[in-house]
C-alpha cells in the first residue's frame, strides 16, 4: 500500500523563555492509502495538537510532515488555505456548520470553493447526501435537525471534495450514544466503500474500535500501538481498554 | 459583589460597543455645544447694536426637539445588547439569580456606560462650543476670542436631558427582561430569522401607499376642476394631467396585478408601483415649478399638497428600492446555480439573507433619515445665503421710511410729508446724519392711481437727481439722462429674461408730462433697497426731474445713513417713536412704515443662526444616528459572525478572500441605504433648487451655492468614509484568527 501520510520527529512546543510546555516531544508514523487510524490519549497527552499540526491549523516546532510526498511543513502560509481546501477534510467536534446555510448548502459549498462547475455541484451533493442517508434533511437548517444528522453532514461535506486525507477530531464528543453508532458505521461504509482514509482522534474506546489501528500518546510521544488486524471489533475494544489502563487514568473508562 | 459584576460587564460592553460610546459622547457634546448659546451666562461680545436674549429660547427649543431623536438610537442599541446578552442573562437565572436583579443589574451597566459618555461628553463640549461662539460671531460680523467657561446651567440640562432619556430606555428594558421566559432566552439566537417572503413590513407599507395614492388622485383632480383652464399652456396642462394619471396609475397597475396575480409575484407588484413612484414624484415636483414659472393660482396650498405628496412618493420609492433589492439577492440566489455556487458565494449570500428581513426594514428606516440628514445639510446653505442676501438687499440703509397707498381712495389723502418729526427725533439722542434723502415716488399717469389689481400694478417712477442722491449715498456712480429720456431700476431678483422682454414692450413710456423714449443706458440692477418700488413690480421708471414735477407723487420716502451705527436700544426707541406717530395704517389709508438697519440685522442674524445651528445640529446627529446604527448592526454580531469565518478558514479559504468577503459584506449592508439616501437626497435638492432657483440666483449665486454644496458633499462622503473604515476595521478584528 502507498504511504499517504508521514510525520518525522515531530515536535510542537509552547511558550517561551521559562515557561515551555512540550505538547509533542517527538512523534514520528506513516498512514497508507485506505487506513482508518485512530488516535488515543488522555487529557494533554497531545492528540489535538497533532492533529492541528497535520491539518496546518497549528505549525510544528520541529521535523517534518508529508502529505502525498509533500513536505507540509514547507508550505508557504499563504498556499495553506488551498491545500487545506484541496488536500484535506475535516469533522470537527461541534459540526462547525454555518447556521445560516441548510444541510445541503453547507456541503455544496466545500465544492464551490474549490472552484468545481456549478452544474456538477448539486448532483454531487445528492449523491453524497444519500450515501450517508440524508437526502431528507438537505432543505432544512443545522438548527432544525438533530446531533447526529448535523455530524453526518459534517462527514458529507469532509467528504465531498474527495479529500486525500479525512482528519476527525472528537467526532462522537457531541453525540448520544445511538447516533455516535450510527456516525461510526457511517465512518466504516465510507472507510470501506470510498476507500478514504481516516485519522481520528478520540478518547473513547467504543469509537476507537472502528480503527484499523490506534496509536496511544502519553506525554507528547507514541506510547504504543495497536492493530486489530482479522479480530472481532469485541475483541479489539477489549484490547484498547486494556492499554488504556496501563496508559493510567484509562481505567476509569473501563470502569 | 453585585458592582463588581457591573463594572466588569461595562467594561466589556465598552469594548464591544466602542462605536455606540463614541456616538453618544459626539452627541453629548454636540448638545452641550449648541445648548451653550442659550446659557444665562453665555456673554458673547457680539456688539451693542445687537441683541442676544432673542437668540437663546428659540435655540433651546431647537436642540432638546431634534435630540429627541436620540432616544431611538440609545433604544435601538440596548435592543441590541439586550439580545446579544440572553443567553448569559438565562444562566444567571438557572444558577438561582433574581430576574428583577439580572435587569437591575443591566440597567445599572447602560446606565454607567451612559454616565461615562455623558461625562465625556460635556469635557468635548466644551471644546466644540467654541466653534459655535465663533460661527455666532461670525454672522454677526466681530472678530473670534476663545473664552474657556464651563456653563453650569447648560451642564445641568445636558445632564438631566440624557439620564431622563436612559433612564426612560433602561426602565422599558429591563421590564423586557423580567418578562422573558428563561427558556427562551436561552435558546435565543439559536434560530435564523424567518425569510424576507414572510415579512409582513413590505405588504403593510405598499396597502398604505395605494391608499395615499387614492387621495392623492383625488387631490388632484380637485385642483383641475378648480384651477384647470383650457387655456393654459401645454407644460400646465401635463402637470395637472401627469398629478391625476400617474397615481391613478398604481392603482390601476395593482388592479391588473390582483386579476392576474399567481403565487409569489408580490415582487411584481412591488417592482410596477416603485417605477410608479418615480414617475409620481416627476408629476408632483413640476407643480412647484409650474406653479413659479407660469404664476399659476393655486398658491401655497396647491405647493404644499404636491410637496406632501413628493415626500410619500419619495418615502415609498426608498423603502422599494430597499426591499426589490433585498428580494433580488434571494432571487439570485435562488435561480442562478452558476452564481449561487462561484466561490465564497454561497457564503455570502447565506450572511446576507439570514438577515435580510429585519436589516431590510433598518434599513430602509436609515435611508430616508439619511435622506432628511442630507436635505438639511444642503439646503441649510441655501436657506442661510438666501436669509443673509435677502438682508443685504432689504437693509441697504440705516433708516428707510417709505409710504405705500395701495389703501388710498383719494389724492388728497395720499401724503406729503418730509417725515420732520423723525428729525427731532434724531437731534434729540444726539445721532447724526451722514446723508438723508427724503423724496417721492411718482406715477407716471395720473389714471394708474385707481389701477389695484394685483398682476396690473403700475411701475412707480423716481426722479433722477433723487435717484443719483439715493445711488451716491450707496457708493454708485450717478447716471445721466437726455431730456425726452428715460431708463430703468431693477430689483435684484427679477430674472433676465423678465428685464428683457419688459425693455422690449417698452421702448416708449407715455407719461402725463409726454412721451419718453428709452435711454441708451435702457437698465440699472445695482441693489438699492427693495422699498424703492411698486408693490408687486420689480422695476422702478427715472425719469428727468422736470417730467416728475408734472406727475402725481403717490410715495414718500425718506433714506438716511447715520454717522455711527444706531444701538439697538435707541433703534427700538426710534422704531416705537415712528409707529406712534406714522402709524401702519393712518386715517386717509396711507400705509407709514419704518425698517432700521440695527433692528433687522438683529433679527436676521438670529433667527439665520437658530435656523442654521438647528439644521446642522439636526443633519450631524441624524447622519451620526444612521451611520451608528449601519456600524451596529455589524458589529453587534460579531460573535456569530466570528464563528462562521472561523469555520471558513477551516475549510480552506484563506485571509484574502475572507477580506474580500468582509468588504462585499459591509459594502452591500452600508451602500444599499447609503447609495439610494445619495440619490433621493440629490433628488430632493435637486427639486429644492430648481423652485428656489430665482432668489439663489439673486441673494447667493450659483457658483458660491454649488462650492458650498461641493465642500458639504465632500465632509459626508468623510464622514461616511471614516464610519465605515472604522466598522471595516473593528469588524475584521472581531474575526480575527
Amino acid at each position: 500500500m502507498k504511504e499517504i501520510l508521514k510525520l518525522e520527529h515531530i515536535q510542537k512546543i509552547y511558550g517561551n523563555g521559562g515557561s515551555i510546555t512540550k505538547a509533542i516531544r517527538d512523534i514520528s508514523f506513516a498512514v497508507e492509502e485506505g487506513e482508518f487510524v485512530g488516535i488515543m490519549g488522555a487529557s494533554g497527552s497531545g492528540k489535538t495538537t497533532l492533529l492541528n499540526c497535520i491539518s496546518t491549523i497549528d505549525a510544528v516546532s520541529a521535523g517534518h510532515i508529508y502529505l502525498d510526498g509533500q513536505d507540509v511543513t514547507a508550505i508557504k502560509p499563504g498556499d495553506l488555505a488551498r491545500f487545506r481546501r484541496e488536500k484535506l477534510g475535516f469533522v470537527f467536534q461541534d459540526f462547525n456548520l454555518l447556521d445560516t446555510l441548510t444541510i445541503g448548502e453547507n456541503i455544496a459549498l466545500v465544492l464551490a470553493i474549490n472552484k468545481t462547475p456549478a452544474h456538477q455541484v448539486e448532483p454531487q451533493v445528492q449523491a453524497m447526501a444519500q450515501r450517508l442517508n440524508i437526502q431528507g434533511i438537505l432543505e432544512k437548517y443545522p438548527y432544525q435537525v438533530s446531533g447526529g444528522q448535523r455530524q453526518r453532514c459534517a462527514c458529507a461535506r469532509a467528504l465531498i471534495h474527495g479529500p486525500r486525507l479525512l482528519l476527525a477530531d472528537e467526532p462522537t464528543g457531541a453525540l448520544d450514544s445511538h447516533s455516535a453508532q450510527m456516525l461510526l458505521t457511517t465512518f466504516e461504509g465510507i472507510h470501506r466503500q470510498l476507500g478514504a482514509t481516516i485519522l481520528m482522534v478520540t478518547h473513547d474506546a467504543f469509537t476507537a474500535s472502528y480503527a484499523q489501528r490506534i496509536l496511544f500518546l502519553r506525554d507528547g510521544e507514541i506510547f504504543t500501538e495497536l492493530r486489530r488486524g482479522g479480530q472481532t471489533r469485541g475483541a479489539f475494544f477489549e484490547k484498547i481498554l486494556q492499554v488504556l489502563t496501563m496508559l493510567g487514568g484509562g481505567g476509569t473508562d473501563v470502569r | 459583589m453585585y458592582a463588581k459584576l457591573i463594572l466588569r460587564s461595562a467594561r466589556r460592553s465598552a469594548r464591544d460597543y466602542l462605536i455606540y460610546l463614541v456616538t453618544m459622547t459626539l452627541c453629548v457634546a454636540l448638545f452641550y455645544a449648541f445648548l451653550s448659546v442659550s446659557s444665562r451666562f453665555y456673554k458673547p461680545d457680539i456688539g451693542v447694536e445687537y441683541d442676544f436674549t432673542l437668540l437663546s429660547g428659540g435655540m433651546k427649543m431647537a436642540i432638546c426637539a431634534v435630540t429627541l431623536l436620540l432616544l431611538f438610537l440609545i433604544r435601538f442599541v440596548n435592543h441590541y445588547m439586550l439580545r446579544s446578552r440572553q443567553k448569559e442573562f438565562a444562566l444567571e437565572a438557572i444558577l438561582g439569580m433574581d430576574q428583577r436583579t439580572i435587569a437591575g443589574l443591566f440597567f445599572a451597566e447602560t446606565l454607567l456606560m451612559g454616565g461615562v459618555s455623558v461625562v465625556l461628553g460635556i469635557g468635548l463640549g466644551a471644546v466644540c462650543s467654541q466653534f459655535i461662539t465663533a460661527l455666532l460671531l461670525t454672522s454677526y460680523g466681530q472678530p473670534y476670542r476663545p473664552a474657556w467657561t464651563l456653563f453650569p446651567d447648560t451642564v445641568l440640562w445636558t445632564v438631566g436631558f440624557f439620564l431622563l432619556s436612559f433612564l426612560a430606555v433602561g426602565l422599558f428594558q429591563t421590564r423586557a427582561i423580567r418578562r422573558t421566559r428563561i427558556l427562551s432566552m436561552l435558546t435565543a439566537g439559536r434560530e435564523n430569522e424567518a425569510p424576507l417572503t414572510q415579512s409582513r413590513w413590505m405588504q403593510g407599507v405598499a396597502v398604505l401607499y395605494l391608499a395615499l395614492a387614492a387621495v392623492m388622485t383625488v387631490q388632484a383632480g380637485r385642483m383641475l376642476y378648480f384651477y384647470g383652464d383650457s387655456r393654459f399652456p401645454a407644460p400646465v396642462q401635463v402637470m395637472f394631467w401627469a398629478n391625476i394619471l400617474a397615481p391613478a396609475g398604481l392603482l390601476a397597475w395593482t388592479a391588473v396585478w390582483a386579476v392576474r396575480r399567481r403565487k409569489g409575484d408580490f415582487p411584481v407588484l412591488v417592482l410596477g408601483l416603485t417605477a410608479g413612484a418615480l414617475v409620481c414624484i416627476l408629476a408632483a415636483a413640476s407643480v412647484p415649478v409650474t406653479q413659479r414659472r407660469y404664476m399659476l393660482a393655486f398658491g401655497e396650498g396647491g405647493v404644499s399638497q404636491a410637496l406632501t405628496a413628493l415626500l410619500v412618493h419619495l418615502l415609498f420609492l426608498l423603502c422599494g428600492v430597499i426591499w426589490l433589492a433585498s428580494t433580488l439577492l434571494v432571487w439570485r440566489k435562488e435561480r442562478s446555480a452558476a452564481c449561487r455556487y462561484q466561490g465564497t458565494n454561497l457564503f455570502f449570500f447565506g450572511q446576507m439573507i439570514s438577515k435580510l428581513r429585519t436589516t431590510s426594514k433598518t434599513m430602509s428606516l436609515v435611508s430616508i433619515t439619511l435622506v432628511l440628514s442630507i436635505f438639511l445639510f444642503m439646503a441649510a446653505p441655501v436657506l442661510v445665503g438666501w436669509a443673509d442676501g435677502y438682508l443685504e438687499a432689504r437693509s441697504m440703509y440705516d433708516i428707510q421710511i417709505y409710504s405705500r397707498y395701495n389703501n388710498v381712495y383719494h389724492e388728497a389723502d395720499l401724503p406729503r410729508d418730509g417725515y420732520q418729526a423723525v428729525t427731532a427725533f434724531l437731534s434729540e439722542k444726539g445721532i447724526e446724519t451722514a446723508a438723508d434723502r427724503t423724496f417721492s415716488l411718482y406715477l407716471p399717469r395720473r389714471e394708474d392711481f385707481h389701477q389695484r389689481v394685483k398682476y396690473d400694478f403700475p411701475a412707480a417712477a423716481i426722479s433722477l437727481s433723487d435717484y443719483n442722491a439715493l445711488r451716491t449715498m450707496l457708493g454708485l456712480e450717478p447716471v445721466e439722462l437726455a431730456e425726452g429720456e428715460f431708463t430703468t431700476q431693477w430689483q435684484t431678483i427679477a430674472s433676465e429674461e423678465e428685464r428683457e422682454q419688459f425693455l422690449a414692450e417698452h421702448p416708449t413710456v407715455s407719461t402725463d408730462a409726454g412721451v419718453l423714449t428709452l435711454a441708451e443706458q435702457a437698465w440699472h440692477d445695482d441693489p438699492m433697497g427693495e422699498t424703492l418700488y411698486n408693490s408687486y413690480t420689480d422695476v422702478v421708471y427715472v425719469f428727468p426731474d422736470s417730467v416728475c414735477q408734472q406727475l402725481l407723487p403717490v410715495m414718500r420716502c425718506r433714506y438716511s445713513m447715520t454717522a455711527q451705527p444706531l444701538a439697538y436700544e435707541t433703534a427700538r426707541a426710534l422704531e416705537q417713536f415712528f409707529i406712534d406717530h406714522y402709524p401702519e395704517q393712518a386715517p386717509g389709508g396711507v400705509n407709514y412704515s419704518i425698517r432700521l438697519r440695527t433692528l433687522q440685522v438683529n433679527s436676521t442674524r438670529a433667527g439665520n443662526f437658530v435656523l442654521q445651528a438647528a439644521m446642522i445640529y439636526g443633519a450631524v446627529v441624524l447622519m451620526v444616528i444612521c451611520l451608528t446604527v449601519l456600524s451596529l448592526q455589524q458589529l453587534l454580531d460579531a460573535g456569530q459572525y466570528r464563528y462562521r469565518f472561523s469555520v471558513l478558514r477551516k475549510l480552506g479559504v484563506g485571509e484574502k478572500e475572507i477580506g474580500r468577503l468582509v468588504v462585499r459584506q459591509l459594502g452591500f449592508w452600508f451602500g444599499l441605504p447609503v447609495g439610494a439616501a445619495a440619490l433621493a437626497g440629490g433628488a430632493v435638492v435637486g427639486c429644492f433648487v430648481l423652485v428656489v432657483q430665482a432668489e439663489i440666483g439673486a441673494y447667493i449665486g450659483f457658483g458660491a451655492l454649488a462650492v458650498q454644496l461641493g465642500i458639504t458633499a465632500a465632509v459626508l462622503t468623510l464622514l461616511l468614509g471614516c464610519y465605515f473604515v472604522s466598522t471595516w476595521a473593528m469588524f475584521r478584528r472581531a474575526i480575527e484568527a
